[in-house]
């Protein structure tokens, strides 16, 4: 159980599931979630890479760490852009945000 | 060179080059309104130009070779073409005329645009005038002595538009710049013919090469013959000569200059100065010796008939440059520019002469000048009569000599036709000179007891000049200087020849003119054509002078041939049915045609397809951002999948 | 030793049981069109994500990610919800193309990742340390990665500040 390639595997589905959301909802919040989900693939194969080939355990925690703060960073701005938009719209669908159709 | 006080000699020549174009553009740019001020710059640049003018003149004077400063300008491989100052003989002698003509007529401005609104522009363009026409002058190659000689075009444009507010003034300066252009085209061409076909454009290497036939004979000539092409626009030659009359719309200071020093005399002068490459071609010398007895003859005839005393000038100006021309065309280097020299002074004294009789009068028609008393303006008179007996070639004026000495070499030209052509054109232009004399001299309708009173009164008229104050005298006194070098310039032409042809300064009789040639049939040349201008003067005279003369001319008995005349042979019925037919009818419609269809069209299509592209691919943009995120994920995963494993 | 092994086995057994949660909260936060029981999805998933890092060998990594993504991000995504319009009352049909065009985006970046990810030969670095301890990583983000750490303070400021203004802007515009 404890080898690289299951947890490379579970990250890839994870990511995979999440873009698969970011492609398919049409509801902001939604695609906002399936993005988390992404970076929790993301993250897992840092964790993953650091627990099985890292020389150096600390490394690969930092980046983790890191790419948490950026989750932040992106969850906030994504959901002020989100309520920004509602205001705008009334509505939180993606296809309707077609200002820029040609 | 190195045995040349080397600074002082080029110092001088960069102030000639600099300081005239430097005073126009302080006057333009910072002493406008100060109209005193414009003019001490304008006139003190000049003053100092010409004295560096003389300065170079009689330092170079026994200078064997040719002095050359040049830098290279463009180099391209192997062709280098410079850019400097040649100060040989001959340009130093034209540097010193353009430079004296320019003072005295800035002076002489003074005087005649005393008060004109203009007056600070007015002297900037002379400046600019007079700063092109020297540096044209001192160009060691052909391009710079294009670029500058298209400076003078500019300058000469901007003067005789001067009055721009009148409409015949901008429209005279317009048909003089375009068709001084129309003839500058082929000069081009001919640089560039000389520039492939030789290489180098160095006015004494082209000068040696085609003397020494290092150059092919049909370049030679193809380049002559172009080269020409400029002279007769610039020049005012037959078939592009109607431009100077009608540039008589400029102030009559202008006139003067762009008749002896400056405009028309460039001409001539890149005709001497290239003259040992056109003599190598003896087809170019032919096509030149033609063009130059046509111009000649036909600018005489016209004079007959106009009673615009600036325009005979004028047309006598174009008459007198057909004459120098071919002068140069059969041969006589030294007759040509010996009558380019005399023709100055004498040109830009009747030119200012008349401009006085203009001030005053405040007319151009002869008549009205008789009429109004001219012969009242006793100096004035005096040198405008001096002017135009040296026009008409009589003794011991200026003109004589020279006239003599074209006729000389006419002489030895194997067809006498060219001879006759020239004695012809010497008695027509003594016919029509004193005729405008006899006009001013003795007028008509005014009663004799008037005419008793103005000679009474004659004699006060040298004061009459004192009331008109300082406007008066800086009119008068170059011309009186102009007429005192009128009586005396012709008594030189030992000298000059052979300081020009860089002779032994030993005394030549009369007959050294003709190199050695027949003596007697040369004194019989001599007295045929004193005899002529005398007989024209006297036919003049007898129509227009004598008391009972009818003051009509001959030509009224002919009415066609008065109206062929007084249409200027229908040139410019010519020209603007030419232009009509060719330019309106034919070019702009096409051009217009080109316009309307191919460029808009073209551009109109152009945006057409583009909005239409637009249009059609504009379904991919559905604002649909998912969309473009599937195709994008989709192509990196098929991206990683061909290239990472 | 059979103690030890009843523990791996147990390990095991938990180890496939937590990724079964991942993969369902996964799959609950993506496919309902119900936004709540997506937020729902998106929590159980983090939590077995936390879990997987405890194997992973990084308790700390696990609290900071309960304590970040659940406690946190969220909450922060409730709170929108709340403050948008109940979506869950306008639910669309979904249109078979774009279905499709997704999964088969999806299927194809996830055959791109699974591949790399099997083909590869992974090599562990040839000296490794056994340095877990928080202490380090405090040593470390203060140190070495001292530059990284500011960095990413100042985008967290900046994504604050343009978090407020967005939201304060819009307001502005829209009233």
């Amino acid at each position: 159980m404890n080898s690289l390639s299951v947890y490379l595997t579970v990250a890839a589905v994870l990511f995979s599931l999440g873009l698969f959301g970011v492609l398919m909802r049409r509801n902001l919040i939604g695609m906002l979630i399936s993005i988390e989900l992404m970076l929790n693939g993301a993250n897992l194969n840092f964790m993953a890479f650091n627990r099985f080939l890292a020389p150096e355990p600390a490394v690969g925690q930092i980046m983790a760490l890191f790419i948490m703060g950026i989750a932040a960073a992106e969850a906030a701005i994504g959901l002020s852009i989100i309520l920004a938009l509602f205001r705008r719209l009334r509505s939180i669908n993606v296809e309707r945000a077609q200002r820029l159709r040609g | 060179m190195m045995w040349l006080p080397h600074d002082p000699v080029l110092s001088a020549a960069l102030a000639c080059a600099t300081l005239p174009f430097l005073s126009m553009a302080v006057i333009l740019i910072f002493t406008r309104p100060y109209q005193r001020l414009s003019c001490a710059i304008s006139v003190g640049a000049i003053t100092v130009c010409l004295g560096c003018a003389l300065y170079l003149l009689i330092t170079l004077r026994h200078a064997p070779a040719p002095v050359e400063y040049q830098w290279a300008w463009i180099v391209s491989s192997d062709m280098v073409i410079p850019f400097g100052f040649l100060l040989d003989r001959l340009s130093l002698l034209m540097l010193t005329i353009v430079a004296v003509i320019s003072f005295l007529v800035q002076v002489y401005s003074i005087g005649y645009m005393h008060g004109d609104p203009g007056f600070s522009r007015y002297y900037a363009f002379q400046s600019l005038f007079a700063w092109a026409m020297m540096t044209m002058v001192i160009a060691p190659g052909m391009l710079q002595l294009y670029i500058f000689w298209e400076l003078v075009g500019l300058a000469s444009y901007l003067l005789i538009g001067y009055y721009y507010e009148k409409w015949s003034a901008s429209q005279a300066g317009k048909k003089a710049f375009v068709m001084t252009r129309l003839g500058d085209i082929g000069f081009f061409l001919g640089i560039i013919t000389v520039l492939l076909g030789f290489g180098d454009l160095g006015i004494l290497h082209m000068n040696h090469a085609a003397q020494a036939g290092d150059i092919h004979p049909a370049v030679v000539t193809l380049g002559a013959i172009l080269i020409f092409c400029g002279v007769v626009g610039k020049s005012a030659q037959f078939p592009l000569l109607t431009w100077l009359p009608d540039a008589m719309e400029g102030p009559t200071p202008v006139s003067a200059l762009l008749h002896s020093a400056t405009m028309v005399a460039a001409g001539v002068y890149l005709m001497s100065r290239i003259f040992p490459f056109f003599a190598a071609s003896p087809d170019a010398m032919a096509v030149a010796l033609i063009i130059g007895t046509i111009t000649m003859l036909l600018a005489s005839t016209m004079a007959f008939v106009t009673y615009d005393i600036k325009q005979v000038w004028a047309y006598s100006t174009v008459s007198q440059l057909g004459f120098m021309v071919m002068s140069l065309a059969a041969g006589g280097y030294f007759a040509g520019v010996f009558h380019l020299t005399t023709h100055a002074g004498f040109k830009a004294l009747l030119f200012l002469c008349s401009g006085i009789f203009i001030h005053e009068y405040h007319t151009n028609d002869m008549r009205e000048i008789g009429r109004g008393g001219g012969r009242k303006l006793t100096i004035p008179m005096i040198c405008m009569t001096v002017g135009a007996l040296a026009l008409a070639g009589i003794f011991p004026f200026s003109g004589f000599f020279s006239k003599e000495a074209i006729l000389g070499v006419l002489a030895e030209h194997p067809n006498k036709l060219f001879l006759g052509a020239g004695l012809l054109g010497a008695a027509m232009t003594a016919y029509y000179s004193f005729r405008l004399i006899f006009f001013i001299l003795f007028p008509r309708s005014t009663a004799e007891e008037a005419s008793h009173h103005e000679e009474a009164h004659g004699h006060g008229d040298d004061h009459g000049g004192g009331h008109h104050g300082h406007v008066f005298w800086a009119m008068a006194w170059p011309v009186m200087i102009l007429a005192t070098v009128t009586l005396v310039l012709g008594f030189f032409q030992n000298e000059l020849q052979s300081y020009l042809l860089a002779l032994e300064p030993a005394s030549h009789g009369h007959e050294a003119v003709e190199h050695g040639g027949h003596g007697v049939g040369h004194y019989l040349l001599l007295v045929t054509a004193v005899c002529l201008a005398v007989g024209g003067v006297f036919f003049a005279y007898l129509e227009f002078g004598w008391k009972k003369a009818t003051q009509e001319g001959f030509l009224r008995k002919f009415p066609a041939v008065e109206t062929l005349f007084a249409n200027r042979w229908y040139m410019d019925h010519f020209y603007r049915k030419a232009l009509d037919l060719l330019v309106y009818c034919g070019f702009t419609n096409v051009f217009t045609r080109n316009d309307r269809r191919v460029i808009d069209g073209g551009i109109d299509g152009i945006c057409r397809f583009t909005v239409g592209g637009g249009r059609a691919v504009s379904f991919l943009q559905s604002g649909m951002l998912q969309y473009n995120l599937v195709l994008m994920v989709a192509a990196v995963g098929v991206l990683v999948l061909v290239f990472a494993l | 030793m059979s103690g030890s092994f009843v523990i791996d086995s147990l390990a095991h057994a938990v180890f496939w049981v937590v990724v079964g949660i991942v993969f369902a909260g996964a799959a609950l936060a993506v496919f309902p069109r119900n936004i709540v029981y997506n937020v729902l999805g998106l929590i159980l998933c983090l939590t077995g994500v936390a879990a997987l890092f405890l194997y992973l060998g990084s308790f700390f990594l696990a609290l900071m990610q309960l304590l970040i993504y659940v406690g946190a991000i969220c909450i922060a995504i409730v709170f929108a919800i709340m403050l948008s319009r109940p979506l869950h009352l306008e639910v669309p049909k979904r249109r078979m193309p774009k279905l499709a065009a997704g999964i088969g985006a999806a299927s194809i970046f996830f055959a791109a990742i699974g591949a790399v990810a099997w083909k590869t030969a992974w090599k562990p670095a040839a000296e490794r340390g056994a340095d877990w301890t928080i202490t380090t990583i405090g040593h470390l983000l203060l140190t070495r990665y001292a530059l990284v750490f500011e960095v990413i303070s100042l985008v967290l400021l900046v994504a604050i500040i343009g978090a407020i203004l967005t939201t304060g802007f819009s307001r502005r515009l829209s009233s």
